[in-house]
This record gives C-alpha cells, sequence and structure tokens, in this order.
C-alpha cells in the first residue's frame, strides 16, 4: 500500500525544522476524534524542562487534521445520490436472502441487478456532464472531469462484461465492446474527418490512409464508403477498381444486431469472408506494381480479412492500444467471440500491448477486460474508494468474489473494500445517515462500527435548529426519533438505549425531567430513572417547594406507564411515587388547600411513601398544618403517628444511625449539621405538643 | 484518491500560557480539552474543525503544577472531565447546568492519595459504571469508582517500581454480547455478567501490565506483565474491540519502538509485532530486528473510534498512521507532517 502523505497547512514546524524541534525537547502529540478519523494535534514537551521553542509560531495551537479530503461540492452530491442506488440494491439482496437463496441465479434476480447496475452509469454519466459543463460554481469541482470519465468508461465497462442482459450471457460480445470502445475512446476525431473532407484529392493527405483505417476498424461504414469512394477519382485505374469491389464488401458487412439468430449471423459472416478473400486474390495480382497505395489497401483487407497479426501492427501504428485490439477481435477475427473466452484473447494481446502501469483507468479496463475481479478492486481501490465499494457490492452476489469471511479479519472480500469507503465518508460525522447505510452492510464487523457511528450522532441542546419553533428538547427528541427508528430497522437496541440515557442525562442538565423520565423508561434505564428522581427532589432542597412542584408535575404522568410495567423495579416506581405524590401535597398546600394536603403528608408518612430521609422534611412541613387555626386538621392518632416518626428520628439519630434519617434536612438548611437538623426538630416536637394541647381543650 | 493531502484547517489558539501537554476531543468529537504547564486546562467548542467563535472557551484553575492529561467521561455522566498533574492530583471537573449558552465548570472532586505526580488518567468504558484509573510517578495506580451522588471508592496499589506513565481500558463488552437480554437487566444495577474491567499500564519499569478485577476478593489483580521494551514506556492504548474476540494493545516506548500485542482469544498468550517504519512495513518475525525503531522517541499512541487505525506521535515531529492489512502486517497508510 502506498503511504499517504497528509500536510499541515499552515505548518506547525517550518519545513526542515523538525529536527530542531527535537533537539528542542518537544514532539508533536496526536490522538484520534471519535467523530470523524481526525487528529489533534499539537506540540507538546518531551520533559518538563522542554521550554518555549523559536522554531514554531504558536506552539500553544491544536490542530485539527483529517486523514481524507472531506467530501465537497459535486462529490457530496455524488455520495449522497448513489447511496439511493445502493440501498435499493441491498433491500433486493434481503429480499433475496428471505426467498431462496437459488433466487439470485433467476433471470428476475439478474434483470434487477442489471438494472440498478445501469443506474449507477447513468448516474456517473451524468454527473460527468454536469462536470464538463463550463458553468460557474459556487465551489470548485472537487473530483476532475476526468475522474468522473475514467468511473464512467470503467464502471460501463463491468457492466458490458459482467452484467449483461439476462439471456444473452452466452452471445457474442465484440459488437458491445466496440460500441463501449465508441463511447469512451472516440477515434478518429471528427475534425480530422472534416479536414479531409474538404480536399478535392484527400487521398494526397498523410492521414487519409490512418483516418479510413481507423473509420474501418470502428465500424463507422459511412465515413469510410464516404472516402472509398473519394478513391474513385484517383488516378490508378487498378486501384479503382479494387475499390469498386471493396465497397460493396464494406457496405454490406454482416453485423450482429442486423439478425436474429446468431446462425444466419455466423452463415452471413462466412459467405462475406469469402468475397473479401476474392478481392485479396485480385490484389494480389498489383504485387509486382508497387504501387503506394498496395499497403495500406492491403492492411485494410487485411483486417476485412480477420487477420489478427495485421489489427495488431495496424493498431500499434496507429496509436491505437490493446483495447482497441481487443475490440476489433470481437468484430473481425473472432465474431462469434463470447465473454468467457475474452481473458484468453485479452493475455495473448496483452503480452504485445501490455497496459500502461502509471494510468490507473487503463489497469482497471485490462483487469476488467482479464476477468481479474480481485485485481480490478485493487486497482479501483487506488483510483476512487467508491468505485471498488460499489464494484464489489455487486461483484458478490453475482459471484465474481469469494464471499467467504476471512479467517482474520472477520470479513468477506466485499465487505473489505465497502468498509473503506464508509472509513472515507467518516471523514465527515455529517454523512453519518450514509456511512451507516454502507456499514450495517458490512457483517457483524460493519454493524459494530455502525453503532459506535450511531451512538455518536450529536444530540446537543445546543445545536442551532433552522425551526425556530422547535425547542433545544424538541430538536433533541426529533435526533433520538430519528436514531430509535434506524435502530428498530438494523435490530440495534442496544444502541437506541444507550442513546436514550445519555439523552436522558442531557436532558436532566436542562431542568426537561418529563423527557428525561420518559428516556430512562425506555431505555429501562433504572438507575438513571432514580437519578432524574434525584434531580426532581434536589429541586426541592436547591429552589423549595414552589420550583419542586412545577418540575415534578412534569413527571407525573410517567407515573401510570412506570407503574403499569412490571418490568421497573419497585424502589424506583415507590420513589417516583413519592416524588410525584409529595409535589401533588405541596400544590394543594400552596393552592391552600389544607385539609386535603394534610390528609395526602400524614399518608406518605404513616403508608412510608417517604423514604426515611425524607421524614423530617415531611414533619417540618407538617408544621404548618399544625399550626393552622380555622381548624384542626389532622385527628389525635394522627397527631400521635406524627409524634412516633419524631420519635424514630431522634432515638436512630441518638444511636448514630442519623444519616440514614437527617442527610436532606441537614442540606436545607445552609451550612448546618447534625444538631442544627436536631434542633429544627425540636421546633416540630413543639407545634406537636400544641396541637395536643388544642386537641384536649376542643379548640377546632 | 489523490496520495497527497493538504490539511487545510484553522489552527484553534488556546491562550494557554505555556506548552500543551494533552488535546482531547470529546464523546461527540464537538468539544476540545486541553490541558498546559500554564497549570490550566481549557475547554472549547468545536465547529467544523474549528474553536467556536462564540465561546472562547473555559479556563479551568485548580492545579498547582503542570497538567499533563485531560480525558472526558461518557456523556451519559454528564460533562464531566479528569485531569491529572505534577501537583500529585487528580481533579474531576463537571458542567454545571447551562444557564443559557455558556455552561460554568467547577471542580467537583479532588484525589490526592497519591504522593507524586500523576501521570495518566483514563476513563473505564461506559458500561462499567463511572470509574477512572490514575498512573503515577509514586509507583502506583489507583481506580476511583463513582457513587451516583459524586463521591468515590478508590483502590490504589503498587504498579510498576520507579513509576507509572500511562493507563489504557480493555473494551468492556465481550464481542457478540452486545444486547443484554431483557430478563437479565436487574433493575437498578449495570448489566456486569459478561463485561470485564480490565486496564493496561506502561511503567519506567520498561514493563506494561494487564489488571484485572476480581470480583471475589473486590481487588485488582495483575493478571500478565508484557516484556518487550528495553526502556520506560511511555504510552499504552488498548484497542476498541469492534466485532472480532481479538485484543490489541499498542505501546511507545523511549526504546523508540513501537509494539502491538495481539491475543487471539482469552487464553491465548500475547503476540508482540514491532511498526516497522524503515520499510514502512511490519511483520512478526522482525519484531526482534533492530531495524524496526522510529528515528526518535515514541510519545504517543491513539486508536481510532473503530479500532483499525493506529497513530503514532514520534519525537521527529511526524505522526505516522498505521493500519493492519489482511495478511497481518502493519504498514504505514499514511504520515503528517507537521
Amino acid at each position: 500500500m502506498d503511504t499517504k502523505h497528509i500536510e499541515l497547512v499552515p505548518p506547525l514546524v517550518e519545513a526542515g525544522k523538525s529536527s530542531d524541534l527535537a533537539q528542542s525537547g518537544h514532539i508533536v502529540s496526536a490522538s484520534f476524534s471519535p467523530s470523524n478519523n481526525s487528529l489533534a494535534l499539537h506540540l507538546a514537551p518531551l520533559n518538563l524542562t522542554g521550554s518555549k521553542t523559536s522554531t514554531v509560531e504558536q506552539p500553544e495551537a491544536v490542530y485539527l487534521a483529517g486523514c481524507d479530503d472531506v467530501p465537497s461540492s459535486e462529490r457530496r452530491l455524488f455520495i449522497a445520490d448513489t447511496v439511493v442506488i445502493f440501498s435499493m440494491f441491498k433491500s433486493m439482496l434481503k429480499d433475496a436472502h428471505l426467498r431462496d437463496p437459488t433466487w439470485l441465479q433467476t433471470r428476475q434476480a439478474l434483470e434487477i441487478i442489471r438494472k440498478l447496475s445501469v443506474d449507477y452509469v447513468n448516474f456517473i454519466k451524468e454527473c460527468w456532464i454536469h462536470a464538463s459543463q463550463p458553468i460557474s460554481r459556487p465551489e470548485p469541482l472537487q473530483f476532475s472531469v476526468e475522474h468522473y470519465r475514467n468511473l464512467y468508461s470503467t464502471f460501463s465497462l463491468f457492466v458490458v462484461l459482467f452484467v449483461p442482459e439476462p439471456g444473452y450471457e452466452d452471445a457474442p460480445v465484440g459488437e458491445e465492446l466496440m460500441e463501449w470502445l465508441n463511447i469512451h475512446f472516440i477515434e478518429p476525431s471528427t475534425e480530422e474527418g472534416d479536414q479531409l473532407s474538404s480536399l478535392d484529392h484527400p487521398w494526397e493527405d498523410e492521414n487519409f490512409w490512418s483516418y479510413l483505417t481507423r473509420s474501418t476498424i470502428r465500424g463507422f461504414s459511412k465515413a469510410s464508403l464516404f472516402f472509398l469512394n473519394t478513391l474513385l477519382q484517383h488516378s490508378s485505374e487498378d486501384l479503382q477498381e479494387l475499390v469498386k469491389i471493396l465497397i460493396p464488401l464494406v457496405e454490406s458487412h454482416p453485423r450482429l444486431p442486423q439478425f436474429t439468430a446468431e446462425r444466419d449471423f455466423a452463415y452471413a459472416s462466412r459467405k462475406w469472408k469469402d468475397k473479401v478473400k476474392a478481392l485479396r486474390v485480385e490484389m494480389d495480382r498489383f504485387l509486382d506494381e508497387s504501387y503506394d497505395w498496395w499497403d495500406p489497401l492491403s492492411d485494410l483487407i487485411g483486417i476485412l480479412e480477420g487477420r489478427g497479426d495485421v489489427i495488431e501492427r495496424v493498431c500499434e501504428e496507429l496509436g491505437a492500444d490493446w483495447k482497441e485490439v481487443c475490440a476489433a477481435w470481437g468484430i473481425f477475427v473472432d465474431t462469434r467471440l463470447r465473454r468467457q473466452d475474452l481473458p484468453d484473447v485479452v493475455a495473448d494481446v496483452l503480452e504485445t500491448m501490455p497496459p500502461d502501469p502509471t494510468n490507473l483507468e487503463d489497469m482497471m479496463l485490462s483487469s476488467l477486460f482479464s476477468g481479474h475481479a480481485d485485481q480490478v478492486l485493487k486497482h479501483a481501490s487506488d483510483f476512487d474508494l467508491w468505485l471498488s465499494a460499489h464494484l464489489a457490492d455487486i461483484m458478490e452476489p453475482l459471484g465474481l468474489l469469494d464471499a467467504e469471511l476471512d479467517f482474520e479479519s472477520g470479513v468477506t472480500k466485499r465487505d473489505e473494500y465497502v468498509l473503506a469507503y464508509a472509513e472515507y465518508l467518516r471523514s465527515d460525522s455529517t454523512l453519518w445517515r450514509i456511512t451507516i447505510a454502507y456499514l450495517y452492510s458490512c457483517g457483524r464487523v460493519g454493524e459494530e462500527q455502525a453503532d459506535e457511528v450511531l451512538m455518536r450522532v450529536p444530540l446537543s441542546l445546543n445545536a442551532a435548529t433552522l425551526d425556530e419553533s422547535l425547542t433545544p428538547g424538541d430538536t433533541m427528541a426529533e435526533v433520538v426519533k430519528d436514531i430509535s427508528a434506524i435502530c428498530l430497522e438494523h435490530s440495534r437496541e442496544s444502541v437506541r438505549r444507550a442513546v436514550c440515557k445519555i439523552a436522558s442525562t442531557m436532558l436532566v442538565r436542562s431542568r426537561d425531567y418529563g423527557m428525561a423520565v420518559s428516556y430512562s423508561t425506555s431505555a429501562e434505564d433504572w438507575t438513571g430513572l432514580g437519578r432524574v428522581i434525584d434531580a426532581v427532589l434536589d429541586e426541592y432542597i436547591q429552589n423549595g417547594p414552589v420550583v419542586f412542584a412545577g418540575y415534578a408535575s412534569k413527571i407525573a404522568p410517567s407515573m401510570d406507564e412506570i407503574q403499569s410495567s412490571s418490568r421497573t423495579h419497585q424502589i424506583f416506581a415507590h420513589r417516583l411515587m413519592f416524588t410525584v405524590r409529595y409535589s401533588q401535597m405541596h400544590k394543594m398546600r400552596l393552592d391552600r388547600d389544607y385539609p386535603n394536603a394534610a390528609l395526602d403528608l400524614l399518608a406518605l408518612l404513616r403508608d412510608e411513601i417517604a423514604p426515611r430521609s425524607w421524614w423530617p422534611i415531611l414533619l417540618c412541613d407538617a408544621v404548618e398544618f399544625l399550626q393552622y387555626g380555622p381548624k384542626l386538621l389532622f385527628s389525635s392518632s394522627d397527631a400521635i403517628e406524627l409524634l412516633r416518626k419524631l420519635e424514630e428520628i431522634s432515638i436512630r439519630s441518638s444511636q448514630g444511625s442519623g444519616d440514614d434519617y437527617l442527610t436532606v434536612l441537614i442540606r436545607t438548611i445552609k451550612g448546618g449539621g447534625e444538631k442544627e437538623a436536631l434542633e429544627r426538630l425540636k421546633q416540630v416536637r413543639l407545634a406537636i405538643a400544641r396541637y395536643f394541647a388544642r386537641c384536649t381543650v376542643g379548640n377546632g | 484518491m489523490p496520495s497527497a493531502t493538504v490539511s487545510d484547517s484553522v489552527p484553534i489558539e488556546t491562550a494557554h500560557e505555556d506548552m500543551i501537554h494533552d488535546a482531547q476531543l470529546d464523546y461527540y468529537g464537538k468539544r476540545l480539552a486541553t490541558c498546559s504547564s500554564d497549570r490550566t486546562v481549557k475547554v472549547f467548542d468545536v465547529v467544523d474543525g474549528d474553536a467556536s467563535k462564540t465561546s472562547g472557551g473555559h479556563t479551568l484553575k485548580g492545579h498547582t503544577g503542570p497538567v499533563w492529561q485531560v480525558a472526558w467521561a461518557h456523556p451519559k455522566f454528564g460533562h464531566i472531565l479528569a485531569s491529572c498533574s505534577y501537583d500529585g492530583k487528580v481533579l474531576i471537573w463537571k458542567e454545571q447546568q447551562s444557564q443559557a449558552s455558556a455552561g460554568g465548570w467547577s471542580k467537583v472532586g479532588e484525589h490526592t492519595l497519591h504522593t507524586a505526580s500523576v501521570n495518566s488518567v483514563s476513563w473505564a468504558p461506559h458500561e462499567l459504571g463511572a470509574m477512572l484509573a490514575c498512573a503515577s510517578s509514586d509507583g502506583k495506580i489507583s481506580v476511583l469508582t463513582f457513587k451516583d451522588d459524586g463521591s468515590w471508592v478508590a483502590d490504589i496499589f503498587n504498579g510498576h517500581a520507579i513509576g507509572c506513565n500511562a493507563v489504557s481500558w480493555a473494551p468492556a463488552v465481550i464481542p457478540g454480547s452486545l444486547i443484554t437480554p431483557q430478563q437479565q437487566s436487574i433493575p437498578g444495577q449495570q448489566s456486569q455478567t459478561q463485561s470485564v474491567k480490565r486496564f493496561a499500564s506502561a511503567g519506567c519499569d520498561n514493563l506494561v501490565k494487564i489488571w484485572g478485577y476480581r470480583e471475589d476478593s473486590q481487588s485488582w489483580v495483575e493478571e500478565d506483565t508484557l516484556e518487550g521494551h528495553a526502556d520506560w514506556v511511555r504510552d499504552v492504548a488498548w484497542a476498541p474491540n469492534i466485532g472480532l474476540p481479538k485484543s490489541y494493545i499498542a505501546t511507545a516506548s523511549q526504546d523508540k519502538t513501537v509494539l502491538i500485542w495481539t491475543k487471539d482469544t482469552a487464553t491465548s498468550p500475547w503476540v508482540k509485532t514491532a511498526l516497522d517504519p524503515s520499510s514502512a512495513l511490519a511483520s512478526p518475525s522482525s519484531s526482534s530486528g533492530a531495524s524496526s525503531k522510529f528515528p526518535d522517541v515514541v510519545w504517543r499512541v491513539s486508536w481510532s473510534l473503530a479500532g483499525n487505525l493506529l497513530a503514532v506521535s514520534c519525537g521527529d515531529g511526524k505522526v505516522t498512521l498505521w493500519k493492519e492489512n489482511l495478511k497481518g502486517i502493519w504498514e504505514c497508510v499514511s504520515d503528517m507532517n507537521s
């Protein structure tokens, strides 16, 4: 693998000064960002004595440097649009697995695979055309026009060779190859033709014969015939005589698309070749005349005769390469050339006309022609990870790749390339949806990577939203909903729960307790639920009953749901019930509904719904009811119950168990301790004593 | 793909008054924490690879010596940072409820059981609960286990004679057991039946040690000692375990080598392989060769989220990125010139 070089701009250390850096006792330190594969880089001293270095302008700066170019401009569109085709392909395969596994070999399956492959080709073509347009763009193209042209030529060839129209797998491939060559590697040029046709005696031009030969190889019979006709004006009568025979031959060259049955085509081809042979006999009559036109005309007829050596030599002279020879082979040499026989022909051609190892496109195309799927992918991944991933994705169901898991890495060949593409997509965390679409298609390794990506989709409450009517909580709810749906689709319950837990913690921070309870419940995170309830109770301690009652009312609706859920642990249901009922008591109190508030308060204590640490608080709350003038709110047995609780607190505290009872009360007394708390409870005792006195005198 | 990439980004001006020792991005990669010889920790919001213009960053003051490392806790525990310093302390910082947009950071804990510089802090995988491992020059390692109210219990034990330089936790979840069946999730308790409390430490005794928690004796025991470095082991990083039962640990040493330790299954031994910068290739056979040395001391190793890329910071000012190919050979895939 080639090492990729990344340069920081502006540089942290000037070029050539990195040795100074080490000598001055500094190093560069790097740590990965979890959101994408970027690194946080900074200078660090090797030891304590390392001081500031003069070779660096900004020794206290931190760089965030990416390993990949973040997709921008047209590339983002390309990525976003092709994932649509990829996903359709994926769901097709998913359905296939549900059906009979042999379904993939059926005509129906192959038709779908071909359709989606052609979709890719058409889409790449559109991108290429779009990139070629001389329009002003908001950002420059990230990938060149040439890059898209290469993608187009490569993907098209892949489709021609490996995803033929179902039913035509065994048909001769020559015509399709020549058509592909004519679309992607246009020769001879129109300008050349225009220039020649403007001449009175075009055959006098040095390019005449090469143009005529190339048009003939490419099957442009119109152009060939035009210039052959001009030769009828040539001064050599012998030539005129030969051309008169040649013209109808070129006109009547049998081409496969003109026939409905291959047998008819084969028969016509044979007959036609016999006529070409007859022309060769005619031609040989002038062998000794040393005409200057004899050699090029002989080559032309040699091509029509299907002489491989002539085609190879002529192509070489024309500056054409192995591709042209291979395509011409299927038209002239072996008109019935099959896809499966092509690699043998290609191997022979490549021996004399090897591909250009410095040209990735040439390497990809020659590997495709040779039928070496692994080589194709290797070169494609060097060219563009998009290409290798999407080719591999189609190659596997077609049986072109080994679908076995690699023992070491635990992934298949296909997965390896798709994972590499997904990793490239991770360079931009906003592409997470697309990234996980690819990752979730890659077995267990991919699923677990996708989980990590999904769990790191920011839930930030501070995220700027376009829709101002949405609160930060709403925005987060949207994100969580989105992630939950994806988790459901891919059966990733653990991820959904993990995300809900984080959401709950964040909501507690922003005091959105109602939502926090829902998320904790949804994640079945009972410890988390306990933390939310504690936070609500904390509101009482920090901000008093009014604020507390307001927040607690937000979590009240969750209580029914939680109590009806058999999975909720009793402790948390109990704690939640206390919080809600305690807040309701305060609400009644604030609404001056003292009789009911007093009843509720007593019930919380008597039925021990209130945790022991909250008894002192409730008893302090009771003072207000005990002192209520208009009427006695407690029966004397109720008052005895209050006293009993107070006694328990006093006795247990004196025995050293004050921590169990007094912690919450202590927290409400700023700067106070156990002593102050007990002092506060004395006031409760006094209030109860007075209340008993009122009961005795029957002051109601 | 173009083979030369330019990473064009505006450096984040931290305004630290002295050199930075550590820079860590949070769980979402949205916030950057830095610490410095100037005794402070700073927190910045990062927007598109740049420090947010709206918030100038928060400065967290409390240490009385250079701050070596910072570590972000998992967000389910809240916005929490741990920092460790030459002053021998580990401080726990928490961002309090956000009033408007500016959240305020305050110190919520101070761990003072070490008697010398604390060189490294590392939060355990979140599945284990809020736990923090700390490595100190006093030769000891401490593990803090936090309770819901923010208080903690500390286990402290001898790690490496002369001093401990770094700690790194093993992934908590045994592969394949990600989804805990619902009937097993005991309410009010993290399901810990399938998770493992384990971490690695790097020391001045040239050793790397593996520590595991024994539930029966409620204590940390030394499970393994990895011998291979010839000088102080500066950093250790346990790779996230994505999809495979194989475990990976990377260690960086003063001896100018980086070793990759692998363990195929729970019962197989640790096998070491040295990264070979000279040929940009490494294989087990070259692990003992002299060729596998970096040009300078190797200070830091860091794994990517998926655990498939390793960043190596070397004293020559270069950061190299390494990847294991399908043949099990470590290749240098990128180098970053600073």
